[in-house]
Parts: structure tokens; C-alpha cells; sequence
């Protein structure tokens, strides 16, 4: 076991995310009894952030887009209230991907509109309706609203393209099943195309049971279609290959 | 706006407003968001690039992180730090997850003879703001070691084991030299935590 002065002498490399697996657990442990190193990781942190400011650069042109509409799909943690943590909770308490909230969604929106699409609405999907509604309002919305329309549409890489869209919230909801899974290298986009434009509407999430979570795209315009096209990672600003699907939306 | 509170300038101090939207965002406001997105993507982008380098990697880990402040953000406690350096933190670990991850470990293997980061190479991507230049004059400041242990660190990604190997110095010393360099580093920046 080795003393309190060598587990101290780590606060700097823990800062700085340079300590390995074993030692930064052993660090961690050390550091909830010891309140002298979590004000000098607090003074560590403000420093490296310092460092990071430097290092600005200009995002991607897509990126804040397809942060936004993520948001509207990805439900927030609640603050912790019991047992606080001693040290930057956040960084560490949250190892799970952000995407596993909108995977596990896929379930209840993606079987609500194939059922949907087989004709079982109303009674049947109401109580999966209330779930997605815990899960999330804004797809929900959509999906409940009055005037949403159900189309669906077989796509050239195999597979079937869902799209539900609520033209009075001119908002429309995408999901898939049996899409082919690609390299890790690629994604595929989801796209509002209006007459001589093609605007980014959202990258479709890794699969989860052959199905994709539902993806949000706003700015629905009335004579907009929906499509998809596969992308390098991070998907782009305007298509770089020729579409899998093209769907009209219904009216 | 910056991530720290500088006692040298006061026009450069920390950013209050930042830490208020954050608490907005907590409660699920959207807006406030959006401007809480204006101000961190171009530091948590560019930290990330620093560290991955590759763009496409980048922009996807910025991705994550930056949905990551809107899931997480009742997790921020104004008491504990500014929300910048909160964010930056959650930005630094998901890149340095991603290089320690496999297959980002064999691609580094291949350019680890270009890991030296020279300091002119730090704000090569910012304007010459106030902050920036106090971080390189500070920076410059560090012995040569201290300095080099700590961009390798933190720009660079490599854990403290790799610093020592790569700078061919005992691990014991790399780990003193970072935390030396570090308080040294918050002493000449000014930062208040």
C-alpha cells in the first residue's frame, strides 16, 4: 500500500486524464476523504480548462443542427439529490453512451408506428403512446397529433424507410427497420429535400434490434421530401452519394 | 468569456452567464441551450481536434460531449467551478476515451514519433485573445519539462506512463513535474476555483 503523499502527487496527472484504469480508481477512492486534493483538482480543472481555450477552433458547419434536433430526442438526467459526489460527477458518473436513451426510445416510438402502419392506432397504442410520451414529448407530439400521416417505403440497400409527419407542427418523425449495418466509417443521413436543396435533418442512430431510433426533423416544408443517403462519420452538409430512399411525404 | 477567473484582467474573468444558462438548461430550456452551444462548441470542438486530430473522429466526440451538457446538466454545481471548466472537463475525458479505445490506440502507435507539441503550435487556431497570450506566457514560464509533460498530457493524450517513456525520464519525476507545473500554471493564470 503505498501512503497518502504518493496518492496526493496524482492530483495533477488525474487532472489531466493521464492516469490508467487501476491507478485513477485508486486516486478516485482517495480523493472522497481527502477535501485538500478536491481544492487542488477544483484549481487543476479551472487551469486545463484555460489550456482548452486556447485550442479553439470553428466547429463543423452541421454540427449545431444535428446537436439541436439530438436534443429533442434525448431525455435529461436527473440532478442527483442523495449521496453528492466529491469530485467532477458529471465526468465521471456518466460513462453511458448519449445515445443509449434514444436506442432504448426506439423501442416504444418504433413499435408505435408499425402498428401504426398495420392499423392498430387507437386503443391498442395508447399505452405505449403514454410511455413515449414519459420518454419524450416532442416525438410523441408528433406522432399524436391530429393530422400525422404514416408513409413507409422499401429502400434501394434493403430494409424499410417510416416516416411520420404532422404537417400542421411541420415536424416529421424517421425510424427504420432492416437497414443494412455499415462500417464503422460511414452513417447514413437523413435529409429534407425541397425543389433544388437538400437540407441535413439528422444522423439515424446505430441500429438496436434491427430497428433505428426515431430521428425529429423540424422546418417540414409543404412540398419537402424525406431522404437518406449514406455518409462518411459525422455525417455532411449536402449528400455526397445517391440516395437509398426517397419518399414524398403524404398530405 | 473564459473558463477560469483571471485576477489580471477583469473584462476576462469567468463567465457568470454561461453558469446561469446552464442552470436554465437544467430545467430543460431549449433557448438557452442554444446560446450555451454558441459559446462551448468551438472550445470543446477544437480540444477534441487537438487531441484526435482527425476531423471526422472530432466532430463526432463533440457531438456526444455537447448532448452530453444538455443530459447532464443538473449535475452542475456553480459552487464546484464554472461551467465552461465543467464542460471542457466532460470534453477532455471523452476524447482521452476515445484514444485509449483499441483501434485508436494502433492508429496513434503509427504517429507517435510527431507527439512533440511545440508551444507555437498551441493557439494556432485562436485569435491572439488576452487569454490565449497569458496561457502561452505562462506556458513559457514552465521548465521545459514540466511544460512538455503537460501538453503531452493534456493536448497530446497520452497517460503519464507514456509521457515518461516517451520522454525518457523516471515516472515519479513526470508525475511531480505535472503537478508542479500545473500550480504553478494556476498561480501564473490567476485562475480562482
Amino acid at each position: 500500500m503505498r501512503g497518502r503523499r504518493e496518492l496526493h502527487a496524482l492530483a495533477g496527472a488525474y487532472a489531466l486524464d493521464a492516469l490508467d484504469g487501476a491507478e485513477r480508481e485508486r486516486f478516485e477512492r482517495h480523493l472522497r476523504r481527502c477535501p485538500a486534493c478536491e481544492r487542488e483538482l477544483r484549481g487543476f480543472a479551472a487551469t486545463a480548462a484555460a489550456l482548452a481555450m486556447v485550442a479553439t477552433a470553428e466547429p463543423p458547419p452541421g454540427l449545431k443542427q444535428r446537436v439541436l434536433t439530438a436534443t429533442a430526442v434525448t431525455r435529461q438526467s436527473p440532478p442527483e439529490v442523495a449521496e453528492r459526489r466529491v469530485a467532477r460527477p458529471a465526468a465521471r458518473s456518466a460513462p453511458r453512451s448519449p445515445w443509449v436513451p434514444r436506442i432504448a426510445l426506439a423501442v416504444g416510438a418504433a413499435g408505435l408506428a408499425a402498428a401504426a402502419a398495420l392499423g392498430v392506432v387507437e386503443v391498442a397504442t395508447q399505452h405505449r403512446l403514454d410511455s413515449a410520451l414519459a420518454h419524450n414529448q416532442q416525438i410523441a407530439a408528433v406522432l399524436a397529433a391530429p393530422d400525422a400521416r404514416l408513409a413507409t417505403a422499401p429502400t434501394t440497400a434493403g430494409g424499410t424507410a417510416v416516416v411520420v409527419v404532422s404537417r400542421a407542427q411541420e415536424q416529421l418523425v424517421f425510424t427504420s427497420s432492416g437497414l443494412p449495418p455499415l462500417p464503422a466509417q460511414q452513417v447514413y443521413e437523413l435529409w429534407l429535400l425541397g425543389p433544388g436543396t437538400a437540407r441535413p435533418a439528422g444522423l439515424l442512430p446505430l441500429p438496436s434490434g434491427g430497428k433505428t431510433a426515431p430521428v425529429l426533423a423540424s422546418g417540414v416544408q409543404a412540398d419537402d421530401k424525406v431522404g437518406v443517403t449514406v455518409e462518411p462519420a459525422g455525417g455532411t452538409s449536402s449528400p455526397t452519394t445517391t440516395p437509398i430512399v426517397v419518399m414524398t411525404l403524404p398530405v | 468569456m473564459g473558463p477560469f477567473r483571471s485576477t489580471a484582467d477583469p473584462d476576462e474573468r469567468g463567465d457568470p452567464d454561461l453558469d446561469k444558462l446552464l442552470v436554465l438548461v437544467a430545467r430543460g430550456d431549449r433557448e438557452a441551450f442554444e446560446a450555451v452551444y454558441d459559446r462551448l462548441a468551438g472550445p470543446v470542438y477544437g480540444l477534441i481536434r487537438k487531441v484526435l486530430r482527425d476531423p471526422a473522429q472530432s466532430e463526432e466526440v463533440a457531438q456526444e460531449v455537447l448532448l452530453e451538457v444538455w443530459r447532464t446538466a443538473a449535475r452542475f454545481d456553480p459552487g464546484r467551478g464554472s461551467a465552461a471548466a465543467w464542460a471542457l472537463t466532460i470534453a477532455h475525458r471523452r476524447a482521452i476515451d476515445r484514444v485509449r479505445s483499441e483501434t485508436a490506440a494502433a492508429e496513434r502507435e503509427l504517429r507517435s514519433a510527431s507527439a512533440q507539441i511545440p508551444v507555437d503550435e498551441v493557439a494556432e487556431s485562436v485569435e491572439a485573445s488576452l487569454e490565449a497570450e497569458q496561457v502561452r506566457r505562462c506556458l513559457e514560464g514552465l521548465t521545459e519539462l514540466q511544460r512538455e509533460s503537460i501538453t503531452l498530457a493534456y493536448y497530446g493524450g497520452y497517460s503519464y506512463p507514456q509521457v515518461a517513456a516517451l520522454l525518457e525520464t523516471a515516472l515519479g519525476t513526470i508525475k511531480t513535474r505535472i503537478r508542479d507545473g500545473l500550480t504553478r500554471l494556476r498561480d501564473c493564470l490567476g485562475v480562482s476555483w
